[in-house]
């Protein structure tokens, strides 16, 4: 291969990975967040993010209703969704055995009634365009070529990660969602209430989720199976190490650009399996992740 | 009053697998032998979730392996017996490896090696064209046991019920034995194990590839009685059929394991050719046991213990 050639594919390839990258990201965000707060491995998440992308489609298509309407309804119907599914389903399998083996399986239960539901509502039958509100277009930066799309998804996901750090950091709330992440016993004794912080970072984690399904949704054909976005979020967030915020950002870009260079560089075949070569590696490697910390023993 | 029971099931199984061969039209006989082999299937997973405590959901890809390894086996005219230990040995040998990755991993890392493990495969299977056909699939030829080819549903059903009652039994033994005491020793707490001399990490690793040559066997069974295999039926829902099992079984309970594998195994066909019922009730049976009854169904039955 060409020098040239290899320069021009490593640019367009971390442009694009940089794209979707920050999707990944986002997802990632939403995951380790719940995790680190709940205990529970979201494996729903990508269900959420689909049944969040033909929320909106629903909205817009049939509905008729006007995207400014929309997109803070999808946000919010999916913040609710959340909240009520931690507080319904999951405050009790874990009140019933702590054993995050049954947390794990409920998600799948709910990862698959989601899937069945859109399936069920009939539109889950063909796969389906979204509408953009983006106008066509392409931007280039350096020899990489970005369409206007792509420039909005990786601006609003970096406006949308700038304002979750800043609420981690400088709200009470989210003070309150650190804490809990840190030390459960040590947040219930200095007032902070478990319930109302656990259903709000599953409302924040399902805000996330609907996000960047917006964002995404009018680059891709919307299908029952679309949730799949989800491996590689978790992807990412096995590389950031899944409990730590900034590794999961650091490991969606890592997915994304990797991903994109396989994509250019091997065959657009290979792209499905790198996520799980690169959860192989970085398990096998450094089974706490980039930012995961040493490994903690549990003693008796 | 025990042993009378256990000699009347028995007889009473004997007797229905008699009536079935005699009576029962090719779709039931079909469907029966689709319900042994989701039984074996599940038998492996509990091995790995019920017996050792370890998650896994990987057993899509073992069960694939077992399925293209013994039917490439029956390509090369090798008789059954051989064809079915290599289908086992194979997907055994792929066990021992997520095995020993197991080990340096609990809880949700495990889970999500274990899955992308499993979508691995299905990638392999789909993209390793030259020896599994790839999109087009695989036409599996007949069995051949003792010079005698397999050619019909009917025909299979013996061999297919023994193997199943075989690894039923070799189940049970494993659950009653010490062996099974010591995995369930690992599973209830590692370091109290250790304590009292159990090797915990050789018990994981047995319980890996003994769950893994499980399904691998199942995969042969199914070569058995079917003769074409797409990679499309060896994705995540397949695993999620034999969690369901397992899960609404009751988690460490082999009769349970069979329960599980009737009701789901027969739900499964019946709602073949609705995807989203079956998918809403799966999902909804799984977040249902969980919050009402983790313990599952037969141990609801009993009651509380």
């Amino acid at each position: 291969m060409d020098l040239e050639v290899v320069w021009l594919f490593v640019q367009q390839g971390v442009a694009s990975g940089l794209v979707s990258g920050a999707v990944y990201a986002l997802l990632a965000l939403a995951i380790v967040i719940v995790y680190r707060t709940t205990d529970v491995a979201n494996f729903a998440q990508g269900e959420i993010y689909m049944a969040a992308s033909y929320l909106a489609f629903f909205l817009i298509v049939v509905f008729a209703a006007p995207i400014l309407l929309a997109i803070p309804l999808t946000i919010l119907i999916v913040c609710g969704g959340a909240a009520v599914f931690q507080r319904l389903v999951l405050a009790r399998v874990a009140s019933v055995r702590g054993v995050s083996v049954n947390l794990v399986i409920a998600t799948l239960g709910l990862s698959y009634f989601l899937k069945g539901m859109v399936r069920f509502s009939g539109f889950g039958d063909a796969p389906r365009s979204f509408p953009s509100v983006v106008p066509d277009g392409a931007l280039t930066i350096g020899d990489a070529s970005l369409s206007y799309l792509d420039i909005v998804i990786f601006v609003t996901s970096l406006v949308v990660m700038a304002l979750f750090f800043w609420m981690f950091t400088f709200t009470k709330t989210g003070r309150a969602m650190r804490a809990v992440g840190m030390n459960r016993r040590a947040a219930a004794l200095v007032g902070i209430s478990l319930t109302r912080v656990q259903m709000q970072v599953w409302a924040c984690s399902g805000g996330i989720s609907a996000i960047a399904a917006l964002l995404i949704a009018p680059k891709l054909l919307l299908t029952v199976e679309m949730g799949h976005v989800a491996t590689l979020a978790f992807a990412a967030a096995i590389v950031g190490g899944f409990t730590s915020l900034p590794g999961a950002v650091v490991g969606g870009f890592i997915i994304g650009i990797a991903e994109n260079l396989v994509g250019l560089f091997v065959s657009s075949r290979a792209i499905v399996v790198t996520p799980f070569v690169v959860i192989m590696l970085v398990l096998i490697l450094k089974p706490q992740g980039l930012f995961g910390g040493a490994v903690r023993v549990r003693k008796v | 009053m025990k042993r009378l029971l256990a000699v009347l099931g028995v007889a009473a199984v004997v007797a229905g697998a008699v009536v079935l061969e005699a009576s029962a039209t090719g779709y039931i006989v079909y469907l029966v032998n689709l319900l042994l082999v989701t039984l074996v299937l599940s038998l492996g997973l509990h091995v790995v979730i019920g017996e050792s405590g370890q998650f896994s959901l990987a057993h899509s890809a073992f069960y694939g392996i077992g399925i293209y390894a013994t039917a490439i086996a029956t390509t090369a005219h090798w008789p059954f017996i051989l064809a079915l230990g290599v289908g086992g040995l194979a997907a055994a040998v792929c066990g021992l490896v997520i095995g020993l990755l197991a080990l340096r991993m609990r809880d949700i890392y495990l889970a999500l090696s274990t899955f992308a493990f499993g979508e691995a495969m299905q990638w392999v299977f789909l993209n390793w064209e030259a020896v599994t056909g790839g999109p087009n699939g695989y036409n599996i030829p007949p069995t051949k046991l003792f010079g005698f080819a397999i050619m019909s549903d009917r025909e299979a059903f013996p061999l297919v019920a023994v193997l199943a009652v075989l690894f039923l039994a070799a189940t049970l033994v494993l659950h009653h034995s010490g062996f099974g005491r010591a995995l369930r020793a690992v599973r209830e707490s590692e370091i109290a194990a250790a304590a009292v001399g159990v090797n915990v990490k050789l018990m994981k690793l047995a319980a890996f590839t003994l769950s893994a040559l499980l399904a691998g066997a199942a995969g042969g069974m199914f070569t058995t009685f079917s003769t074409f295999i797409h990679p499309d039926s060896l994705g995540f829902s397949t695993t999620v059929l034999v969690l369901t099992v397992v899960v609404v079984g009751g988690i460490g309970s082999v009769w349970g394991v069979v329960g599980g594998a009737v009701v789901f195994g027969l739900l499964n066909e019946l709602l073949r050719q609705l995807p989203s019922y079956q998918e809403m009730i799966y999902g909804a049976i799984l977040m249902g046991f969980m919050m009402f009854a983790p313990r599952g169904m037969f141990a609801a039955l009993r009651g509380a213990r």
